[in-house]
């Protein structure tokens, strides 16, 4: 027998496989975290899990209200136009903010108990995903309502998005969380980014607005992953223009955003405690 | 033959806390660079079927050592190795969601310890009658007074069936009735060859309930040694303390 060699640390590759597979065990304690805190929200309200439906309702209302008058465009189209957009948009803005929150937040539970820290930021999603589930119907009411033909877009692609959206909206999240923990200053922050994000997506605007604008303003624009989002749910809701460029931008964003955010956190996971 | 439960090697840990000082321009975003070293080179191992306590003043760095046991908390330097499943009970309701029911939050509390679904299925009639909280467990966990909570929260730790129970301070959970049922609890775990390691300034209960004691002062570990001796003499130094700084001119 030779000498010993000293113990070579576990490979990258095992380390993360490790750590998914400790993860996935988790993913009860992550989908159940989630809807308490969803179900949290609305706990002693007189009209109780009626909010769930009553809150996406109020948002997109105020917002026609708003945008319709002061752009003009009261039309159903638009009304359901901009529904569907703010739906969309939200399920991704409150993982951004959410999952800001979910380390700061959750200081006790992280003190206590071992557990793949990625789990905060996925029950976050979960949280947030339950919202978007409940919106869904309640857009499908108001295109029934206001006469607006819902559903008629190839429905398939529905399979595309909302499992890029999840990744994508993992990443956010998890990244948010990463930075906030050091950069506290960042929470107050974000709120006027996710807001600055809405006004640059197609939501409360119309494609046809852009008619003869600048070509780097165009080009700006469409950088945006929420541009691409949004045109394949509108492409599947409400049968809009869409092509496979959307997907595949959307796609590269989704892959680099999720690879870099959950890098970034994973990474940090083991001195995020000792800094909070 | 004992085995090793818990091992701790050579561990220090560093915090850098946030800190709240008035911002200065030349500072600027920059984060404060203010370490606080909380432990420094403490090297023990608690063996299985022990109960170890762990004692010293406030901010001697029990709490971080006993998060560093539970792996919650990653050693700067050093490391530390845990044989078996660990049930934390360094604070109480861990994980809960004060405007859920009881009900839920067993499932909340459950499933931050680790267990599946179907376990907490199967154990859920038998934490709530431990807790006595049959008549309120779908309430929300918010209307319930202190001692409710710290049974119920107490009662999921204790169903974990853990190797290893790391508790900070609760063992006085609950009115008379409950404590005694907690300690037949630590006791039968005990007598499995569960280990304990139990964090108090109660000096009567340290030397009665342990087996072992470390001692820490300021971060450092001072002495390992039986329970009762080293009680003594934690006693003694802190005796020794107080008098000097008595007859010290102020």
């Amino acid at each position: 027998m030779g000498i010993a060699a000293p113990p070579r640390p576990p490979s990258v590759y095992s380390r993360i496989r490790r750590y998914l597979t400790e993860l996935w065990r988790r993913r009860e304690f992550a989908v159940f975290l989630g809807w308490g805190s969803f179900s949290a929200r609305n706990a002693g309200t007189a009209l109780g899990l009626v909010w769930w439906v009553l809150n996406p309702l109020l948002l997109g209302g105020v917002y026609f209200l708003i945008f319709g008058l002061l752009f003009n465009s009261r039309t159903p189209e638009f009304m359901v136009y901009l529904m569907c957009g703010m739906f969309v948009f939200q399920f991704s803005g409150q993982s951004l903010a959410g999952g800001a929150q979910s380390i700061l937040s959750n200081a006790k539970l992280l003190a206590n108990v071992k557990f793949p820290r990625l789990v905060l930021p996925i029950a976050r999603i979960v949280e947030s995903g339950m919202g978007f589930l409940f919106s869904l119907p309640v857009l499908g009411l108001i295109a029934v309502l206001a006469g607006v033909p819902i559903l008629v877009g190839p429905l398939w692609l529905l399979l595309l998005a909302i499992p890029l959206q999840v990744l994508f909206n993992v990443g956010l999240a998890s990244a948010s969380a990463r930075l906030v923990v050091p950069f506290r200053d960042l929470t107050n922050f974000l709120p006027y980014v996710n807001r600055v994000w809405l006004y640059a997506s197609p939501i409360i605007w119309t494609l046809d607005r852009l008619e003869g604008a600048d070509e780097t303003i165009l080009t700006i624009l469409q950088m945006n992953p929420m541009w691409h989002l949004l045109a394949i749910y509108r492409g599947a809701l409400l049968g809009s223009p869409w092509d496979w460029s959307n997907v595949a931008v959307f796609g590269l964003w989704t892959v680099a955003v999720f690879v870099v955010g959950v890098g970034v956190f994973v990474r940090y996971e083991k001195v995020m405690v000792r800094e909070l | 033959m004992t085995r090793p439960a818990i091992d701790v090697r050579d561990v220090g840990v560093t915090f850098r806390p946030y800190v709240d000082s008035r911002p200065t321009l030349r500072r600027g975003f920059r984060r404060s660079q203010r370490e606080v070293v909380a432990l420094r080179d403490v090297s023990f191992t608690v063996m299985r079927g022990e109960a170890f306590g762990v004692i010293g003043h406030n901010g001697a760095g029990k709490t971080t050592l006993l998060r560093v046991m539970a792996q919650t908390l990653a050693p700067t330097t050093g490391s530390v190795t845990v044989r078996g499943r660990v049930s934390t009970l360094l604070s109480l309701g861990v994980g809960f969601k004060p405007e859920l029911s009881g009900r839920r939050n067993v499932y909340l509390g459950g499933l931050a310890q680790g267990l599946t679904r179907v376990e907490i299925d199967e154990m859920f009639d038998q934490i709530v009658e431990y807790a006595e909280l049959e008549d309120a467990i779908d309430l929300p966990v918010s209307s319930y007074s202190s001692g409710m909570f710290a049974r119920l929260a107490f009662s999921i730790s204790m169903h974990l069936t853990p190797d290893i129970v790391l508790l900070d301070e609760i063992l006085s959970v609950g009115d008379a009735s409950f404590r005694s049922k907690s300690q037949a609890s630590m006791d039968e775990l005990l007598s499995n060859s569960g280990t304990i390691v139990f964090v108090s300034h109660s000096m009567p209960r340290v030397a009665e309930f342990c087996d072992r004691v470390a001692w820490l002062n300021g971060g450092t570990l001072m002495e390992v040694g039986p329970a009762a001796e080293t009680v003594e003499r934690y006693q003694d130094y802190v005796s020794r303390r107080r008098r000097l700084r008595e007859s010290a001119p102020s």
